[in-house]
């Protein structure tokens, strides 16, 4: 295909990193050393503007900016920088990141090397054919490897790496180097600007005076104000508002967006569920025949209860979470009831981290205090009538009598561990119902571990349990790769003979007594006495399977009433009511809520 | 019916805000005396006497309580003045009770003579253990020695009515020791006894120390809170109240007041009032009270004052009365009121089957078991009207 002056002149690139290799701090330095932003004007790292990024030092959703470069040649370039979530819970958003790149730079620590997330993210750039571009960074630290690591690149991954840049974008070292290999080997964009329009949609988010704001790749055509547009994906259409670029502080807008540019559209969209991720817009009028390949819709992996810790503030948590899917298509939520909660809603996420993300930012951003259940993913249940039916509740889970098969998610998990650890981590896999497929030596001190394991046994603590074996070392990727049939049961928590609801989930057969058994001891811990006994049972079905008492309170009496001082006695009473009132009543019980948190709390004790 | 003749009773509490030393349990209000402070005042504490008493015409004072501190830090001539002012100001009833409440000193003879004289009749000592190890850890200025010189002291002196303090739930206290402490007095037959748990109170040294203090649990706390029921129950002690014990004739006549509802004017620092339905109190500093007597503003040491009406007097009433074992009167509630218990506080059939309730025809009453936990079921039933 022909290749137009304006598109030699363009780079669009994207950089790729495991996790706190640097990928931000590069991203600033590029900035900076094409004057996109001057020195004085960097806030740190530009590109996460979110503050929850900033504080864990992670990309949550891709931004994009266009840097203007002039290189030694005498000529100027257009480079558009794509950046990309860091995490395996969004690695479709990362994949379609990518597919609006022709080029990628794969930032890899000169003091740790490969990590999973290098690898995952290398084969996702090489899975959209992309021209990958090593950076080795961190070299200004005494413990850096640079030639260690240019081996290792070339060893594991399989791509050149002797000549790569090696730079500190800390310190500001070598950063020129980057840039020309930019120029030098990636790609220009090619693709035909008289064709009919066809763009990716490789990100959007919510403005509340522009709309939705869709970061578009055009591969072909054109788009400028007034177009009608249509998604391919919905068939929806809009009229075209603005079009344009992002600079570094925002959207500047522009006559046109041509193939092999990236810019944005805007056309009054209220939401970005309209938006998706990886759709291909086309003009109503002229429409290209085929969407661009790859396209899905992000199914939530990840289940669980949110209800606010006072029931009075159920509104204000329906208020948040509508706000927050404005911006994250990903996330979903609908109306839950529970005996025990009261209401709340049943949110759907990508991950855990997202499952995070999304808590954290309900209790920052909108100051709410939540109660989560426990996490649960989409179990697929054939009953005996053939019917097939997907829980991600388990207060919908069917009467074991009704139920011919189970079947539970399965992810492949890839973890690289120092080869000290590998060991224990083998064990905490085999633990969790793991299947060990391979595990290869990246080098002599550095082992990769593959395993097949249960998505229900990584969303309980798996994270946490292998960071605490490995010392921190270990890093874990994983991808969804389907379901396999299972001996299920729903486990439920009974108090004073009355089900909890809120307490029931499902688990592996084999697991069961053990989790039965931990969380009856951690319900003993966590219920308060009460005026009577309280017998705590687990059960299957019927089945009682492990129990527990809390013990009848024995005394709780104000017994000095000094000189007359009745007021005092009358406030410590209102005291402890005001306590009882924040109190959640577990069938005839009363729990704190943080007692039940910490009854649900992921982390195992041991 | 109209009780013609009769007159409204009256009780008088007296504040003596002096101590010896602090105790670490302790979060009353009390400083060390000298002997100017103690001048200033008991003048001030006579003229607060006199300025209140036509408040009181009409009414006849049947009981006065010297509490604390230590009210036997002041001698005979000041205990003799504040009797001066209470019979010249107050119509004080001949059979009034009179209890100074007293910590164990040495020589106390001459003390108990004394005080016996000027009309105390009834004596409340500030035992809290018979074991001295427990007394060093509350820090207790005295050991069991000086207790039981005090004891016999004030029996040599002619009091008939003595009630002794004892407290469970000490550090490093075991049901065992408070078993002991239990037999050596009972073993003294005191009138009244009480027992109190210890409670750790902000603003004590213990507060300080909490976390490091080995407090005995739950269950030995309530064990140590049984043990008494039981023991005293077995010397012939009537348990009248959560923490109060008496023989036959013998309980508080001044504390009941408190739990029945009837008007006691409080004098000194940190005193409660109630009077006409109203509760007031001073401020909790000696020298500012004794200022505000001075400049004659008696108005300022109504402080707080607040009516009890309404709901809030119907669950002070329920508070109060259930207390003690007495209970509640289903009938009085009614005529009181205008309305059933169990129409403002629910069924109490469940806590009757649980055995923390006893309903013995009209009269609705926590067992021994309910009122060990009596908080956690009145934190169901009241709520002040807030």
């Amino acid at each position: 295909m022909a290749q137009t002056d304006r598109q030699a002149h363009i780079r669009n690139f994207s950089i790729i990193a495991h996790i706190d290799h640097g990928k931000s701090t590069l991203a600033d330095r590029l900035l900076e050393a094409t004057q996109t932003v001057s020195k004085r004007d960097m806030e740190e790292q530009i590109l996460d503007n979110m503050d929850l990024e900033k504080e864990r030092g992670i990309t949550i959703k891709a931004r994009a900016v266009r840097l203007l470069y002039n290189a030694p040649d005498g000529e100027q370039y257009t480079l558009n920088l794509i950046d990309t979530p860091g995490h395996v819970d969004f690695n479709y958003e990362v994949s379609r990141s990518l597919n609006a790149c022709e080029g990628a730079l794969l930032v890899v620590d000169a003091t740790q090397g490969i990590e999973a997330q290098t690898l995952a993210n290398a084969y996702l750039a090489v899975d959209s054919d992309l021209e990958i571009l090593p950076v080795i960074n961190k070299i200004d630290l005494p413990s850096a490897d640079i030639d260690g690591t240019r081996k290792e690149i070339e060893d594991v991954i399989g791509i050149p790496a002797m000549d790569c840049p090696a730079v500190s974008a800390k310190v500001g070292l070598n950063i020129p180097d980057v840039l020309e290999a930019v120029v030098r080997d990636i790609p220009a964009p090619e693709g035909d600007e008289n064709a009919p329009l066809k763009a990716l949609i490789f990100d959007s988010y919510y403005d509340s005076y522009l709309g939705v704001v869709v970061y578009v790749r055009l591969v072909d055509g054109k788009v400028r104000s007034g177009d009608r547009i249509r998604l391919m994906s919905n068939g929806k259409e809009f009229d075209v508002v603005d079009v344009g670029v992002m600079d570094a502080f925002g959207l500047s807008k522009c006559e046109e967006l041509r193939a092999g540019e990236v810019g944005y559209i805007t056309a009054s969209i209220k939401s970005v569920g309209e938006t998706r991720v990886g759709d291909t817009v086309t003009l109503a009028d002229t429409p290209t025949k085929e969407p661009l390949p790859g396209f899905k819709a992000v199914q939530p992996m990840v289940y669980a209860g949110i209800y606010p810790a006072d029931g009075s503030r159920y509104g204000d948590l329906r208020d948040a979470l509508e706000k927050l899917q404005l911006n994250d298509a990903a996330l979903v939520f609908e109306p839950e009831t529970s005996i025990a909660l009261g209401f709340g809603y049943r949110c759907g996420f990508l991950g855990l981290l997202h499952m995070e993300i999304i808590e954290e930012r309900l209790e920052r951003e909108f100051n709410l205090d939540l109660i989560t259940t426990a996490p649960s993913v989409i179990y697929e249940i054939t009953k005996r009538d053939g019917e097939l039916v997907r829980i991600d509740n388990p207060t919908n889970y069917p009467d074991p009598a009704e139920i011919d098969k189970a079947a539970e998610p399965i992810v492949r998990a890839s973890i690289i561990t120092p080869t000290d650890y590998v060991g224990g981590l083998m064990d905490l896999c085999q633990d969790r119902r793991g299947e060990f497929l391979d595990m290869k030596y990246l080098d002599t001190k550095r082992v990769e571990l593959h395993y097949r394991l249960p998505l229900n046994e990584i969303i309980y603590d798996f994270f946490d349990a292998l960071k605490s074996r490995s010392r921190g070392y270990a890093s874990l990727d994983y991808e969804l790769e389907g379901y396999v049939d299972s001996k299920l049961v729903k486990l439920d928590f009974l108090l004073n003979g009355e089900q909890v609801d809120a307490l029931s989930f499902i688990v592996h057969e084999e697991k069961a007594y053990g989790r039965a058994r931990k969380i009856a001891e951690r319900l003993k811990e966590n219920i308060p006495r009460q005026l009577f006994e309280v017998p705590i049972q687990a059960a299957i079905g019927s089945k009682i399977i492990a129990r527990e008492t809390v013990k009848a309170m024995r005394k709780d009496v104000l017994a000095k009433c000094y000189g007359g001082d009745i007021t005092r006695k009358k406030k410590l009473l209102e005291k402890q009511k005001e306590g009882k009132k924040k109190m959640r009543q577990l069938g005839s019980v009363q729990v704190s809520p943080e007692a039940f948190m910490a009854v649900l709390k992921l982390e195992d004790d041991d | 019916m109209i009780k013609v003749g009769k007159k409204a009773k009256l009780g008088l509490y007296l504040h003596i805000p002096f101590c010896v030393q602090k105790c670490c349990y302790c979060d009353f209000h009390s400083a060390k005396a000298d002997k100017g402070a103690r001048t200033a005042y008991m003048r001030a504490l006579c003229h607060h006497l006199k300025a209140a008493a036509p408040d009181a015409k009409g009414m006849t004072v049947d009981t006065v309580y010297f509490g604390g501190g230590t009210p036997t830090l002041l001698d005979a001539t000041d205990f003799k003045a504040i009797f001066d002012t209470v019979k010249g100001h107050f119509a004080l009833e001949e059979d009034a009770e009179i209890t100074a409440e007293c910590n164990p000193v040495t020589n106390a003879d001459g003390l108990m003579e004394g005080l016996h004289a000027t009309g105390v009749n009834r004596l409340s000592i500030g035992l809290q253990s018979a074991n001295d190890a427990e007394l060093r850890l509350l820090g207790r200025p005295h050991g069991f020695a000086e207790f039981l010189a005090t004891y016999e002291a004030a029996r040599r002196g002619g009091f008939d009515n003595v009630s002794v303090d004892l407290m469970f739930g000490i550090p490093d206290q075991t049901v065992e020791s408070f078993g002991k402490t239990l037999d050596t007095v009972i073993g003294l037959s005191p009138e009244h006894i009480s027992a109190y748990g210890l409670r750790i109170e902000e603003g004590t040294p213990f507060y300080g120390m909490r976390k490091s203090l080995a407090l005995p649990d739950e269950d030995a706390e309530s064990a140590m809170a049984e043990l008494a029921a039981e023991r005293l129950r077995k010397a012939g002690y009537e348990h009248y109240e959560i923490s109060n014990y008496a023989k036959a004739g013998r309980r508080s006549r001044h504390n009941m007041r408190y739990w029945l509802g009837d008007d006691y004017l409080g004098f000194g620092p940190a005193a409660h009032s109630y009077f006409r339905g109203t509760r007031f109190e001073t401020a909790p500093d000696t020298a500012a009270y004794i200022d505000t007597v001075e400049r004659g503003d008696f108005s300022a040491l109504r402080q707080n004052a607040v009516r009890i009406e309404g709901k809030e007097q119907m669950d002070e009433y329920v508070m109060l009365r259930m207390r003690l074992f007495d209970g509640i009167e289903l009938a009085d509630f009614e005529r009181r009121f205008g309305t059933t218990f169990e129409a403002q506080y629910g069924s109490v059939e469940a806590l009757q089957r649980g055995g923390f309730l006893t309903k013995d025809g009209d009269r609705l009453a926590f067992t021994e078991q309910g009122m060990r936990v009596s908080n956690a079921i009145l934190c169901d039933w009241l709520d002040f009207g807030h």
